[in-house]
């Protein structure tokens, strides 16, 4: 019987079983008690071996459910997202050293989520995903020190960059038109507490 | 009888208070410009809009939140006949005969009938929802935590055995969304589990950025990569009437949607596009007006139409009389009733007679005010179809972000939900589906604490499942129901089936 294998199986198999495997690991903190009085460990250990077969069956059937090949990688894609692993962890660890900003709270880690983006964003593979994580990640940073309008004018232009039929009076238009509106929603309606204006 | 009565007319005094009535509409309009537009479905709205709900009152939440739910279905189905487009998936059907219909100029006759069937059905299925939850809920109450972890699991099987492609993928993304459900504070010891010792993870991973990470912007992302191919509208709408020949073939289609619908919308995993689908089929092969299939039979717009409509009201009878979602919409509702401190399950109804009485008055006036939203606005809705992607998914986007910042005012739940994003984008690369996992997740805690109020009470003994007949019963189905998907032929009847 000759191999046929079913590449997304395959991977969807494999990465089930690492979660289950992990999740098994770190179980072994937990007291697992008895079936009668469970302790925290009890239901995990169940759930992740359960897990680890399923992912398991899954493999095997994946052997022979092909071809299904995943999309291709370009070496630009392993390459941007190598140096975008690398570029956000260094922004993520150096960061709060160069400013104390980011040394609050998440702001390291959204500096470093944004950064790693950016840089994957440089490929045609993760263009799209990449620059609206970018986007999210970058409202998050933006937010709680550059205030609301700010953090907004952001998300919407970086997102923009994702689609290329975009013109410059469209995108103003939009900008004008959501920052009025969520203004409308969210600060005069629901009165969310949030800062409106960048804080010194 | 006539205690149904009084508790309707409750239902209607709380349901046509001026501000639950002005925030159904609101959320039939929205629903029905979601369905519209396709590209963003009910599951990503809904998750979007749970931020917004927080400030009001349970009752007026959940009304608005269900106005989206079957406002979608509506409005599904508009894009689906003029445009040969489903708005959801639940409308793919409709596409089938009714853009036939429009392209021989029946345009009108297609959507009056989609929106009187679903009407129709709609009314009927309401009445069903309140004449069963009470009687449902009277059996649910004698459920033992061994009952009840078996009805979940029985729940879980069943939402993975009629989801599209793989079984054992499905099961194992459910599998993992009990995982990832464990994450927080166990209840009983008070011992953290899996929190890496970050202190926004002690109440587990928040639903709003699973939800709309995996649901909301990954999909984003994925419409962006897919060119945008939509067909300037040029057919006209033309008369709303039906005439009389018309009438009486789609009468006796839309009584059988309405059957076919409310029964499949009961099921665990069940809902509005199996129910569409389920409707399709049988109006194929039993209608009056079979030969015409595939010319634009008025049949396979009226039934469908009507079946998907009453599935997404029927789908709310297992949430409210036992707690549990059988669809990703509903386990979004659970997830807004949690958020407002309600527990979904029996004791809903006596607990909180005002949101369920409510909730099902306001389903009837719903559906009125989507017939009045629908036929004479049509020409509105046909306009927002001309706004182009690129002016949609900023907006969306920014709605997400400042939804999920303002769930906790912590930028925590932002990065949560980019994780999020980019697992969600994964999984539909690897054809991993979302909605399982979505439902394992929010079923998850509450089995684990059914199984161990079972355990406890059994002294240890696991043979507790089997003891007792119903939650052996249950247990029977959810065997027979894998068993089944598990024989080859069956399985490729369900994927010709789903795949249609």
């Amino acid at each position: 019987m000759q191999l046929k294998i079913n590449a997304k199986d395959l991977a969807s198999g494999i990465f089930l079983v690492l979660v289950a495997l992990v999740g098994l690991y770190l179980n072994q903190d937990h007291s697992l008690g008895t079936a009668r009085r469970m302790g925290p460990g009890y239901m995990p250990m169940m759930v992740f071996y359960i897990q680890a077969g399923l992912g398991a069956l899954v493999i095997f059937f994946s052997l022979f459910s092909g071809p299904d090949p995943l999309e291709k990688w370009t070496k630009m894609d392993w390459g941007s997202l190598a140096l975008g692993i690398a570029a956000g962890t260094l922004a993520w660890k150096l960061s709060p050293s160069v400013w104390g900003f980011f040394g609050q709270t998440y702001n390291a880690v959204g500096l470093g989520i944004t950064v790693g983006f950016l840089v994957m964003a440089i490929s045609a593979g993760w263009k799209l995903l990449a620059i609206i994580c970018a986007a999210v990640a970058l409202f998050g940073l933006i937010l709680e020190k550059g205030g609301f309008f700010a953090a907004l004018t952001a998300v919407i232009l970086v997102s923009c960059v994702a689609e290329h039929t975009h013109t410059k009076k469209g995108v103003a238009g939009l900008l004008v038109f959501l920052l009025v509106l969520c203004w409308w929603v969210f600060i005069y309606e629901l009165d969310i507490r949030v800062n409106l204006w960048p804080q010194s | 009888m006539e205690l149904l009565l009084t508790n309707l007319a409750h239902g209607f005094g709380v349901a046509l208070s001026l501000q639950n009535i002005s925030f159904a509409l609101l959320g039939a309009l929205i629903g029905t410009a979601i369905g519209v537009l396709p590209g963003i479905g009910p599951v990503a709205t809904i998750s979007l809009l749970l931020p917004i709900t927080f400030g009001l009152p349970a009752t007026t939440a959940i009304i608005m939140l269900a106005g989206i739910f079957y406002g979608a279905q509506y409005g599904g189905s508009t894009t689906a006949i003029l445009l040969n487009l489903p708005g959801e998936v639940s409308s793919v059907v409709t596409t089938l005969e009714g853009y036939k219909m429009a392209r021989n100029g029946r345009a009108g006759a297609a959507l009056a009938t989609a929106a009187l069937g679903s009407f129709f059905a709609g009314s009927i299925a309401t009445i069903l929802v309140a004449a069963s939850g009470p009687l449902l809920t009277q059996v649910a109450l004698s459920f033992g935590p061994a009952d009840y972890f078996s009805l979940m699991l029985l729940g879980l099987i069943i939402a993975c055995v009629l989801a599209q492609g793989s079984i054992i993928k499905a099961v194992g993304m459910v599998v993992l969304g009990v995982a990832l459900g464990l994450v927080g504070t166990d209840v009983q010891t008070g011992q953290q589990r899996f929190t890496f010792g970050i202190p926004e993870l002690s109440d587990g991973i928040g639903f709003v950025p699973i939800a709309m990470g995996m649901f909301g912007i990954a999909e984003i992302v994925l419409n962006l990569e897919r060119p945008e191919s939509r067909s300037v509208l040029s057919s006209k709408v033309g008369s709303l009437w039906l005439t009389k020949d018309e009438f009486k073939r789609a009468t006796p289609a839309v009584l059988r949607g309405t059957v076919v619908g409310s029964f499949l919308g009961i099921l665990p995993g069940g809902g509005a596009s199996l129910a569409a689908f389920g409707s399709y089929m049988m109006e194929r092969k039993m209608s009056k007006g079979r030969h015409m299939f595939g010319q634009g039979a008025i049949e396979g717009v009226a039934g469908p139409e009507a079946a998907n409509n009453a599935a997404a009201q029927t789908s709310f009878i297992p949430l409210l009389t036992l707690g549990i979602p059988s669809n990703a919409v509903m386990a979004l509702m659970v997830g807004a009733l949690i958020i407002q401190g309600i527990q979904p399950g029996p004791r809903m109804v006596e607990a909180q007679p005002d949101l369920f009485w409510g909730l099902i008055a306001s389903m009837w006036i719903g559906n009125l005010m989507l017939l009045v939203i629908n036929l004479p606005m049509i020409g509105m809705w046909v306009k927002l179809l001309q706004v182009p992607y690129r002016f949609l998914y900023p907006s969306i986007l920014v709605f997400c972000c400042i939804g999920v910042y303002s769930l906790n005012n912590n930028v925590f739940d932002v990065y949560m939900t980019v994780l999020f994003t980019v697992f969600g984008y994964m999984c539909n690369k690897l054809k991993l589906e979302p909605a399982p996992l979505l439902i394992g997740f929010v079923l998850g805690p509450m089995m684990e604490e059914h199984l161990r109020r079972a355990m406890l009470l059994s002294r240890g003994d696991w043979s507790v499942f089997i003891q007792r007949p119903i939650s052996a019963t249950m247990l029977g189905i959810a065997a027979t129901a894998l068993a089944l998907m598990l024989l080859p032929n069956i399985r490729k009847g369900k994927d010709k089936a789903l795949a249609e």
